[in-house]
């Protein structure tokens, strides 16, 4: 498929939780090559929204469109497209590092051979960790160990909630990286985050809570 | 897809072992149960035979319930659950393989000790037999009927006894027809019927409850 012609339409999405609304009459227009920055204070839904992107809830209100086609009637389709890294990490607490990137590779049919988990293992500067269980490892190594699903996952949209959370500011160069090589190679980027993240300068920007606030 | 299968299968099963309290702990409730028995009706031998095969199917039955409601607890809280539901394969298939990891850890162990329980109260060998091919063919059908209740449950907060409350009345039939099988043998009459209908219980339930949970799982997240 060609990346180039890749569109995420967000269309007048609403979204409340317990009679509290969270967001409304939210639209944004992401083409290829382009990041869309979800900002906004704690509670004020951005994880919810990420969530709403992902296809793991559905809004209230409006219409996610994946190529000019909602994702509600392509939902498989378009779930293979992307990759979501919430706000929990997904790591298994009970296994070591080297064999969460193995069930992780092989949940997203991209299964790895040991060779090139050691690989990754050494971009991210985890080797020394490989037989460690996760339960042992550092706010930051956790992180890193999620962020890990980037490098071998081939979908086109990443959707990352708080992504730098805990990170140092080598992990911080490292995800800055690996997202601007992402968006060159004409990928999508969504991203939850307090603080700015200078990657690129096709940047979108959405406040959450301004309204509620 | 299938080397996907045997990998989901291979980590959930290490990821129990590691943790031991998680797969001993219902094997321990499932004996001290049985136990409870005798010291509750004394030691009245043709008593306890009686009630043998109910007593220790009860027992199986309560021991399933109390794990099997950990399910996909864990895996919601640690967000492991986004990625199933995400992952580019069937979800009906990697809840399969749930629950796959789920018997052999929780229900197998529960099977091999049932022979010593089964002695404790004075068991006939022909009983030991259908006692041990009863539970092989149940089993299975409780960890399935069971992983619908859990995925139902992950939306709520502190559902506390909600989970068996629901799944029992769908246990009956196994319980019926597995202490069936036992008194069945007890009498000297053939079990091969009571075991035909429990492997068309178990191959019924196989059939549905991968697809149920892994809609039940869907709705769960969505709240």
């Amino acid at each position: 498929m060609d990346k180039r012609t890749l569109t995420l339409t967000m269309d007048n999405l609403a979204f409340e939780r317990n009679d509290r609304p969270l967001f409304s009459q939210l639209h944004c227009h992401l083409d290829a090559g382009e990041m869309l920055q979800v900002r906004g204070a704690n509670g004020s839904g951005k994880s919810t929204l990420l969530r709403i992107l992902a296809g793991l809830l559905e809004p209230q209100q409006g219409i996610i469109s994946w190529n000019g086609k909602s994702i509600l009637k392509q939902r498989d389709l378009y779930q293979q497209q992307l990759q979501y890294i919430g706000h929990q990490s997904g790591i298994k607490n009970y296994l070591t590092v080297h064999e969460n990137i193995k069930l992780h590779s092989a949940l997203s049919a991209n299964s790895l051979n040991a060779n090139q988990i050691d690989t990754i293992l050494q971009k991210i500067n985890l080797s020394h960790l490989r037989h460690t269980q996760a339960l042992h490892l550092s706010a930051g190594q956790l992180r890193r160990l999620s962020l890990t699903r980037l490098l071998f996952n081939s979908a086109p949209l990443w959707i990352l909630d708080e992504p730098a959370t805990a990170l140092d500011s080598d992990g911080q160069q490292f995800l800055t990286t690996l997202l601007q090589q992402h968006l060159t190679n004409g990928g999508m980027a969504v991203l939850a985050t307090h603080q700015q993240l200078t990657v690129t300068e096709n940047m979108k920007n959405i406040f959450l809570g301004g309204q509620h606030a | 897809m299938l080397s996907a299968m045997v990998t989901v299968i291979r980590h959930e099963i290490r990821m129990t072992l590691r943790q031991a309290f998680s797969w001993l702990t219902p094997v321990l409730f499932f004996v001290i149960v049985v136990c409870m028995f005798p010291l509750a009706l004394g030691p009245d031998q043709s008593l306890l035979n009686k009630a043998g095969p109910g007593i220790i199917w009860i027992a199986a039955l309560l021991a399933i319930l109390l794990s099997i409601g950990n399910l996909f607890r864990v895996d919601a809280e640690e967000g492991f659950l986004d990625t199933l539901l995400l992952s580019p394969y069937p979800l009906t298939l990697l809840v399969f393989c749930k629950i796959i990891s789920h018997w052999l850890t929780h229900c197998l162990p529960l099977i091999l000790i049932s022979p010593v329980l089964g002695f404790l109260l004075h068991f006939t060998p022909q009983e030991e037999y259908a006692l041990i091919l009863s539970l092989l063919l149940g089993t299975p059908v409780l960890s399935l009927l069971g992983a619908i209740g859990a995925a139902l449950m992950i939306g709520l907060r502190n559902h506390g006894l909600l989970l068996p409350v629901l799944i029992m009345p769908l246990y009956i039939p196994v319980l019926i027809f597995g202490v069936g099988t036992i008194m069945a043998a007890s009498q000297h009459q053939p079990i091969n019927g009571y075991l035909a209908i429990m492997g068309a219980l178990m191959l019924l339930s196989l059939a549905f409850s991968p697809l149920l949970t892994g809609v039940a799982l869907r709705i769960g997240v969505n709240q």
